[in-house]
């Protein structure tokens, strides 16, 4: 056996002179091409390694096994974190993607393993990525045996861990990997099971730290709250050891997560091949619409080539629909011949582990030369180097981007990426404004752990942990006051000083970290009469993409949907060659519950409270591949999803919006162009996703609601969906609802009510500063063909509502 | 302006419904008011406040009401003393002529035939890995009512019954937890209790009462008095001998089976929280003596079963065990001999499976005949496995290989018929068409 070779930068150059050719080839020739869709580009020159020597009090055990696994130095970084580390310091190590930054974790959590028999937790956002984790641990501890030591046992505690195991993990394990939902919901619930485990532990380390932002940031931070005060109770103080993808405040987000200070890292000592990057805006293709051509055309032209070249790549797509529709388009390029292991493969969330493991191999092995995939693959999974990162569309944050594009890169080659901008109006204001992703990261992770309801909810939680004492703290909020509301709820009694838990329940299971946990649904493939389980889908997904008559894609395999089980969370598909795809119809009616408060603004009336919302799915269209035709409809007989949230909406003068805009059918899509404008603004205003935002028109009270039809115009729609005549005699007040889309809201709106004005300009210089005609999706949303000569065009009408609740 | 109070945000994020739907014991909480109005401009919306709130809380009907819990007279109308404040213990002997069921309470001591003791001290859980002839004495009964089935932290076991033999006659203690910062006190009690205990006896206790109890002792931070103790869970056996033949496995129904013991009145388990909570909020007191009533009734019935689940193990037909299941046991054991009684003695009640195996022990001690016969009868009503045990016996045994070979053929497709055909049509060529026929004799069977 030939030991692995230690000379990073030689096996690096090697590999260089013999690929980087093609990646210059393929940016030349993207350059020459299609000069004209280039909107701006970069080169990140190749960096040099800085390196420090491996510690010298480093376990002679831990020692021998790093250097037999080729290890003989480390990057500044990783001796930096190392010092902290031992020292007891709160740590994040923010370097980019490949620099090594699990080994800033793992020195010293093995080095207080094997010297002081202390342990450790991994929490990571996703099981695929404690798995892998894992897998790593592993190795070392076999190179650790393999150097005379003693072996370390590490063993990931997820859903998956069968309940005769959980036993041995919790006694034996002196590293636990898990995620932030079994610590909240498993562990901290029952953490008298794991007293040894507590009292043993020394490190906390928090991988993916900027995933921890939002509704999912701030409930972490909580059950953070939670799990130190578990360890006090064992007497224990673990150090947290975060690491980052490049945030603008990672410090600041880790010290709000663990809520004590933290020392930051973040130069990092790691080499990197030179990066090309690319700004791509697909071709107009209606001027006078402003229409451009799809993102995915030019993102499959793009792999395509890359691909020809004999480069590997990666391209990543915004929805799972997508990764099935560009790995079909690429297959039917690359994978003709059955016979051959196929050169093209999706990789998404819903896939059963099992092939997602195996996909992960086959990318591992090189086999495999492009891969499609959403989000699932951003976050560490370890896929082996690739050359080129197409990214579908803008990922929604300057750090997801540049985490997809990192995974292009690695082992020193020069790397391409391209970002392929959709006709979202977030997309083109990077067109525009690039400066946005080439500059220093200006993205601030916000969480709001101190938000009321998530932080009584885990005030509950902890209340049933551990009774709470008269003195105590937890948030910022008066807890006091908080137990005495649990108290009058009937869930705690306070006797002495103390707040005990009474009820009979467990409310860690009513919390979910995420969203609202209601049981995923598994499709089942029933073709030739067998019963296979094929993939897993979430609640919220379901709906859309699981309706009776649905196309629903695995690795580009379309199957269709015979009968959903509704209750029983089934659905059950056979094989189908459909040569077309479904896409379901939703629609949102809203009906305001309670105004909590009000004020005038410009010629109208803005106002904040809470909504009752429902979601329905009346069909779906099919649309054939490559023609991208509407070939049909079909109709979803599902139940409406319902929720409460707050929202903040806007209304006008009723005689102010009729002196402006008489025409009512002008006056609703004039809304709706609004609605679609304010949406995207408050999207970045807020620092959320747009999905974590809604927007709806209609009048408030369910009698009516409006939505974009399929002729493109605005419609008016009864209770049950059924159209309207628009020039009634009813009373016409529009109401224009952005609302925080998640169950009781998590604060979004009190925000947004706040600065309403300022939301306002901005949506009105997004509008007015857009260089369509008429209108465009990246600015009031797609028009029609013919509307941008109208005396008032839809862009007009959009600026004219917003003039007026300006 | 909105109201500012915890209440009323909470009120205004969540809404009406879910406000209610969270209010545990139905009282009427601040945001049940709603102001219907969709758009009321720059108005205000009425709320209650923060300090009406806390006065209901304070003097209203859910923390501390008027009536609030009164150990003495808790203790007085159920009869128990108290112990500390917050611990009650209600005691009492009962002499060995008590009947519970269809027996006198004297009769619950086991034989001293340690044989007898034998299977379940197989099922009980042991520390150390000694190797007990008997069960080690003197056993334990206990029994805890819970504040809820969540399991976890946050659950209680406000009642701990425990129950041993005194002499000729018992001694019943039921330790109550009355107020909550009490519990050390309580769990030293029940500590206390289990001090000299040879053997915790329990139903479902492996599952249920041991960890919750053991959770409670570490959130106290003692030591957990469980940890070393020798605990015999009587659902285990009760699960091996009856798990087939009774509909279900609960206490009650263990007890009407073998005991004949049936409640009347009793206080469901399921109601044991809402009856502790309705002390701890309302100092209401009648139900609490139901708790206590169907807790005294669990132990009295975990003494009653523990002698008769050492009987169906010994004579299961007379219990209405399920004598595959028992026979299996003991196999299990390397109690073969016992095995082979107790099926054999239900022969005629033997399904399928059970004969099979009953035709299994008979060929380990040599009983080809005996086996044969089972075989045969069996394979003649279409039983696969015994056709295969047949090819088997004709192949190794008598070597008829066309007779293994014809029965071979009849068994279901697959690899394994193919590999068992493929194996003796080589060996039938080995020793030539003729040696076969020759070998088969005159005890073929008929081929059906």
């Amino acid at each position: 056996m030939t030991p692995p070779t230690s000379n990073d930068a030689s096996t690096a150059s090697r590999h260089s002179s013999s690929t980087a050719l093609p990646v210059e080839r393929l940016k030349s020739r993207l350059l020459a091409k299609y000069a004209a869709r280039i909107s701006a580009r970069q080169v990140q020159p190749a960096t040099q390694a800085v390196w420090r020597e491996l510690p010298p009090d480093l376990t002679p055990a831990l020692d021998s096994a790093l250097r037999a696994r080729g290890l003989e130095r480390l990057y500044s970084h990783q001796r930096a974190a190392w010092d902290l580390a031992r020292a007891g310091r709160h740590l994040v190590v923010a370097t980019p993607t490949a620099s090594g930054k699990t080994l800033c974790y793992n020195m010293p959590v093995l080095q207080s393993v094997l010297t002081e028999g202390r342990k450790a937790l991994y929490l990571f956002p996703t099981k695929a990525l404690a798995q892998d984790q894992v897998a790593e641990l592993m190795e070392l501890g076999r190179a650790l045996t393999e150097s005379g030591g003693e072996g370390i046992r590490a063993f990931t505690f997820d859903g998956d861990t069968p309940g005769d195991a959980r036993k041995a993990v919790r006694t034996r394990g002196d590293i636990v990997v898990s995620n932030p939902d079994m610590l909240h919901q498993a562990i901290l619930p029952h953490h008298t099971k794991w007293a040894q485990f507590f009292e043993g532990l020394a490190y906390v380390v928090v991988d993916e730290l900027h995933s921890y932002r939002g509704v999912f940031g701030s409930h972490v931070a909580n059950v953070f709250r939670r799990l130190r005060r578990i360890c006090r109770f064992y007497g224990v103080e673990p150090a947290f050891i975060f690491a980052s993808a490049t945030i603008a405040n990672p410090a600041e987000l880790a010290e709000r997560l663990c809520g004590a200070p933290v020392e930051a890292i973040l130069e990092s000592g790691a080499p990197q091949g030179e990066r090309h990057l690319l700004l791509w805006n697909p071709p107009v293709i209606n001027p006078d619409l402003g229409i451009r051509a799809s993102a995915r055309s030019q993102s499959t032209r793009i792999a395509r080539m890359a691909a020809k070249l004999g480069l590997k790549a990666i391209v990543f797509a915004r929805s799972r629909l997508m990764v099935e529709v560009i790995t079909k388009y690429l297959k039917d390029v690359f994978d003709q011949d059955p016979r051959n292991p196929p050169r093209v493969l999706a990789y998404r969330g819903g896939y059963l582990p099992s092939e997602r493991r195996r996909g992960e191999q086959a990318m591992r092995a090189g086999t495999v030369d492009l891969v499609v995939a959403t989000s699932a693959l951003e976050l560490g999974v370890d896929i082996g180097a690739l050359d080129v990162a197409i990214l579908n569309g803008y990922p929604g944050t300057v750090a997801a981007t540049m985490q997809r594009l990192g995974r292009a890169g690695r082992r020193l080659r020069p790397s391409l990426g391209v970002l392929v901008a959709s006709s979202d109006p977030l997309d083109q204001y990077l067109m525009r404004n690039p400066e946005f992703l080439f500059g220093a990261s200006p993205e601030h992770a916000r969480i709001h752990p101190d938000q009321l309801l998530i932080l009584l909810d885990h005030v509950r939680c902890a209340a049933f942990e551990l009774p709470f004492g008269d003195g105590e703290t937890f948030g910022a909020e008066d807890l006091g006051e908080m137990l005495s509301y649990l108290r009058d709820e009937g869930v705690l009694q306070r006797q002495g000083a103390r707040w005990y838990w009474v009820a009979d329940s467990y409310p860690a299971n009513a919390v979910s970290l995420r969203s609202v946990a209601e049981g995923n649904f598994v499709v089942v493939d029933t073709t030739d009469g067998a019963q296979t389980i094929i993939a897993e889908v979430d609640y919220g997904s379901a709906p859309g993409t699981l309706y009776e008559g649905a196309i629903y894609m695995v690795q580009s395999q379309p199957y269709q949907v015979e009968k959903l089980d509704w209750v029983g969370r089934k659905a059950f598909v056979t094989r189908t060659r459909a040569d077309y795809y479904t896409d379901a119809i939703d629609y949102t009616r809203l009906k305001i519950l309670d105004r909590f408060e009000g004020r005038l603004q410009g010629r109208g009336a803005v106002a904040n409270g809470e909504v009752h919302l429902v979601h329905r799915y009346p069909g779906y269209k099919k649309i054939r591949y490559y023609s991208h035709d509407n070939v049909g409809y079909g109709n979803i007989a599902l139940p409406d999803q319902e929720m409460h949230t707050t929202s903040v909406w806007w209304q006008a003068e009723p005689a102010a919006l009729e002196a402006v805009l008489p025409d009512r059918q002008k006056a609703i899509e004039g809304f709706l162009g609004a609605a679609y404008a304010l949406h995207h603004v408050a999207a970045l205003r807020v620092m959320a996703e747009l999905q974590d935002l809604g927007r709806a028109v209609g009048d408030g009270q369910g009698t009516w609601f409006a939505v974009v039809g399929n002729d493109g115009r605005g419609q008016m729609r009864g209770p049950d969906n059924e159209p309207l005549e628009i020039d009634g005699t009813r009373r016409f007040e529009p109401t224009l609802f952005l609302y925080d889309n998640y169950p009781g809201g998590v604060g979004l709106s009190a925000p947004l009510y706040d600065d309403a004005q300022r939301l306002l300009g901005d949506a009105r210089d997004l509008v007015a500063g857009c260089a369509c005609r008429g209108g465009c999706p990246a600015c009031v949303g797609p028009i029609l063909a013919g509307d941008e000569d109208l005396a008032w065009t839809p862009r007009q009408t959009a600026l004219a509502v917003l003039e007026l609740l300006k | 302006m909105a109201d500012r109070s915890l209440a009323g945000r909470l009120g205004r994020l969540r809404g009406p419904t879910k406000d209610a739907s969270a209010c545990v014991d139905g009282s009427p909480t601040a945001s049940g008011d709603v102001d219907p109005a969709p758009l009321v401009r720059a108005g205000t919306v009425a709320q209650d406040s923060f300090a009406d709130r806390v006065q209901r809380l304070m003097g209203g009907s859910s923390a501390r009401s008027p009536g609030a819990p009164d150990e003495s007279s808790l203790a007085e109308s159920i009869g128990a003393e108290r112990i500390a404040p917050g611990v009650l213990r209600l005691e009492r002997l009962l002499d060995g002529r008590t009947r519970h069921g269809c027996a006198p309470l004297s009769c619950f001591v086991l034989d001293a035939d340690p044989g007898l003791q034998r299977p379940l001290v197989e099922m009980c859980s042991r520390p150390a890995c000694e190797d007990d002839e008997g069960l080690r004495w003197p056993a334990v009964f206990l029994d805890t009512e819970t504040s809820g089935l969540a399991g976890g932290t946050g659950t209680w076991a406000f009642m701990t019954g425990v129950l041993r033999q005194d002499g000729d006659g018992w001694r019943l203690r039921q330790y109550l937890l009355a107020r909550l910062d009490a519990e050390p006190v309580y769990l030293e009690a029940v500590r206390d209790e289990l001090a000299d205990a040879g053997t915790l006896v329990t139903y479902n206790g492996r599952a249920f009462d041991g960890p919750l109890l053991t959770t409670r002792f570490r959130l106290a931070g003692f030591p957990d008095p469980l940890h070393d103790l020798h605990h015999l869970d009587l659902l285990g056996p009760t699960r091996r001998a009856f798990g087939r033949v009774w509909p279900n496995c609960r206490l009650t129904t263990a007890e009407t089976r073998l005991l004949r013991f049936v409640r009347e009145g009793d206080l469901p388990g399921s109601e044991a929280p809402a009856a502790w909570l309705g002390w701890l909020r309302r100092g209401e007191i009648a139900p609490l003596s139901g708790v206590l009533r169907h807790n005294r009734w669990d132990l009295l019935s975990l003494a009653g079963l523990l002698p008769a689940l050492a009987r169906s193990f010994d004579d299961p037909t007379a219990f209405g065990a399920d004598p595959h299941a028992v026979a299996t046991f003991h196999r299990s054991k390397g109690r073969e001999a016992l095995a082979l009684r107790l099926l054999e003695s239900e022969r005629g009640r033997l399904g399928p499976e059970a004969l099979l195996d009953l035709a299994r022990l008979y060929r380990r001690r040599g009983d080809w005949d005996s086996a044969l016969r089972l075989w045969e009868s069996l394979s003649a009503t279409g039983d696969q496995q015994a056709r295969l045990a047949l090819a088997k016996y004709h192949e190794h045994r008598t070597r008829d290989l066309t007779l293994a070979l014809e029965l071979a053929l009849g068994l279901p497709p697959g690899a394994d018929r193919e590999r068992r055909c493929d194996r003796l049509r080589g060996k039938l060529t080995e020793v030539g068409e003729d040696a076969g026929r020759d070998i088969e004799g005159d005890r073929r069977l008929a081929p059906d």
